[in-house]
């Protein structure tokens, strides 16, 4: 590597290191430190560990967390794959540059903004309950409630699910789905056999993305989930504000991401893996 | 036609308000060799796709054994293609990739990979069966390709210039195992190509196409030979392409009269085909040739085409085989003299 490549490459070795690196090393270090007087210590002692790996309500949220982010990914990968599938074959590439665009909008506004705006939309006396009212239903309670939760996942998520799904579909070589009906195949069993196989990695990669931001996501489980349970950010936020349990934090910050890399992990094989197992 | 198998009658193809097909008329019998070329943009593709159902015809009507096949989906015909680009599916390994149509049929996994081997086998790739498709040859994944349109037992194969990304050596080779493997068949193959060798040599019959429109069906020779138009005269082989008026017996042309048969009224005008590899020439002057000068020449191995140029400006080419050429002693300004027999010529009513 000559001189000017390594100048060139500085400021981001830099920035990683102080921001990125450090900090998470310190979180790995402080994981493993003691908290006395509401004073945090240094230490390397495993208490931290045993106390909050042997205590029901860590892996109740823990297992809660892993589900609702499940049950996000999932939900988002089945609603936005109609629309992605519209966008990438049934549109022009004109139409498909716009809509990509408009779904990009969302981003423009702060997600805590979008996220109090569903208040209006599903609180008690709300959009949904008076429209459902009308017609002598409801009320129902949507606030406060897993269901809450996984509709803030979603508005975190779905835009990009989409744009992410929409561009593994427009990929897709026409001439392998055309080669696929040429040789018998029906269009329902093209979208299975030949087009979802295609767009595999597209969409394992658009559905990894959704569980991740769902995963560490603070606003969608606190403001319209009501907290209860407590999501893992939630954990977090509690412990910090509890007695100074920094060190207690910092376990199950590790936990999440040592879980996450662990999924990443598994995603990333699966989505490149280049046989499948037919 | 006895027994034709796809007809085609006035079929007309538009795309907006670009018509990609005008017209068409076309009968394929039962176990022919059919070569559709022509240059891009001609809608010998277009026709090919309104066969396997890959476009709907705007106008007319396409059967297959009698059938009326305008609204019949894609999957529902029996008309497998190989593909230009292949089209292999890159998540199959090269058995898997055969095995689809049966799959698509229903036919049991025993008897699929069974019936998969045995065509991998013919090909000659049943070694590469488990390989995924990525890491075979272009010959290979042709014959992958071949094996996946074939192994259903089509009645019709439709092929859409799958030979042209293969190198020369292995065109010739692939050319050999079509050839075989239709006469072994006995099912009809629709070869569309833009490659006069490709199409002289495996077609019984060739359809010439130009602007969306058929301008000569034919056998191979007589597609050579007897030009039907200036556009196939030009298209197909190397002709020299003179015009003149008709007087009758022969045609007057600014390089002389010559005799000619099949020409217009006296007085009309008319125009003489003479193929290039029927033109004699010579450094001593003879009577009747036409004094020329060597402008450039192009070697492609066992015949050499020599361009030249008459006193007026015609250019007018030759083709000689390369080992006649030590003679001639070519060099760029020479000068030499032309000429064909009497029933070289070959006359267009059209100009």
């Amino acid at each position: 590597m000559n001189r000017f490549a390594l100048v060139f490459r500085l400021p981001i070795i830099v920035w990683q290191g102080l921001f990125f690196l450090g900090p998470l090393f310190f979180m790995i270090a402080m994981s493993f430190f003691l908290v006395k007087n509401y004073r945090m210590e240094e230490a390397f002692e495993l208490k931290n560990w045993a106390r909050m790996l042997t205590r029901g309500y860590v892996w109740d949220s823990y297992w809660y967390t892993l589900g609702m982010a499940g049950s996000a990914t999932v939900v988002a990968t089945l609603v936005a794959f109609p629309a992605a599938f519209a966008l990438a074959f049934r549109v022009s590439a004109a139409v498909r540059r716009w809509v990509i665009f408009l779904l990009i909008i969302p981003f423009f506004t702060s997600y805590l903004v979008r996220t109090f705006s569903w208040y209006v939309i599903l609180a008690e006396s709300g959009v949904i309950n008076t429209g459902l009212g009308t017609v002598g239903f409801g009320p129902y309670t949507m606030l406060n409630t897993p269901f809450g939760t996984v509709v803030g996942y979603l508005t975190l998520t779905l835009p990009l699910v989409v744009i992410l799904q929409t561009v593994a579909l427009a990929n897709i070589d026409r001439n392998l789905v055309q080669a696929a009906r040429n040789l018998g195949c029906s269009p329902p069993r093209t979208l299975v056999s030949v087009i979802v196989p295609l767009a595999k990695t597209g969409l394992i990669i658009a559905a990894l993305f959704c569980f991740i931001l769902s995963f560490g996501d603070f606003v969608a489980p606190y403001y319209l989930g009501g907290s209860k349970p407590p999501t893992l950010p939630i954990l977090i936020i509690d412990t910090t504000k509890s007695g100074q349990q920094w060190p207690r934090a910092a376990v199950v910050a590790v936990m999440m991401m040592l879980t996450l890399f662990a999924i990443a992990a598994t995603a990333i094989w699966l989505a490149y893996r280049r046989r499948s197992a037919s | 036609m006895k027994d034709p198998l796809v007809v085609l009658s006035s079929v007309v193809k538009r795309f907006g308000t670009f018509t990609a097909v005008h017209r068409l008329d076309l009968e394929i019998a039962q176990g022919e060799f059919i070569a559709i070329m022509g240059p891009s943009g001609c809608g010998k593709t277009t026709t090919l796709r309104m066969i396997a159902g890959l476009e709907t015809p705007s106008e007319g009507e396409v059967r297959i054994s009698g059938r009326l096949m305008n609204d019949v989906p894609v999957h529902e015909r029996d008309t497998p293609m190989v593909w230009q680009s292949l089209a292999l599916f890159p998540f199959l390994n090269a058995r898997e990739n055969v095995e689809f149509g049966l799959r698509m049929r229903g036919v049991d996994t025993v008897e699929r990979r069974r019936r998969a081997m045995e065509w991998l086998e013919r090909l000659e790739i049943g070694a590469f069966a488990e390989r995924s498709v990525d890491t075979l040859s272009g010959g290979q994944r042709q014959r992958v390709a071949l094996a996946r349109s074939l192994v259903t037992e089509p009645r019709i194969l439709l092929l859409d210039e799958p030979l042209s990304a293969l190198d020369a050596h292995l065109v010739i080779r692939m050319q050999g195992v079509l050839t075989r493997l239709q006469r072994e068949l006995g099912i009809t193959f629709v070869h569309v190509t833009h490659s006069q060798s490709e199409a002289l040599a495996m077609a019984d019959r060739i359809v010439i196409m130009s602007e969306g429109r058929v301008v000569q069906i034919g056998r191979p020779r007589e597609i050579y030979r007897t030009p039907g138009s200036r556009f196939v005269a030009e298209f197909v082989g190397r002709n020299n392409i003179l015009s003149g008026v008709s007087r009758g017996d022969a045609i007057e042309t600014a390089l002389g009269t010559f005799p000619a048969a099949g020409l217009p009224a006296p007085g009309r005008p008319a125009t003489l085909v003479i193929a290039a590899d029927l033109v004699e020439i010579s450094q001593a002057p003879r009577d009747g040739a036409i004094p020329c000068s060597l402008i450039s020449e192009e070697f492609v191995g066992a015949t050499v085409t020599l361009f030249l140029e008459a006193a007026d400006g015609t250019e007018l080419k030759v083709q000689v085989p390369e080992r006649a050429l030590g003679e001639l002693n070519q060099q760029a300004g020479s000068r030499y003299h032309l000429s064909w027999p009497a029933d070289a010529g070959h006359a267009l009513t059209e100009t």
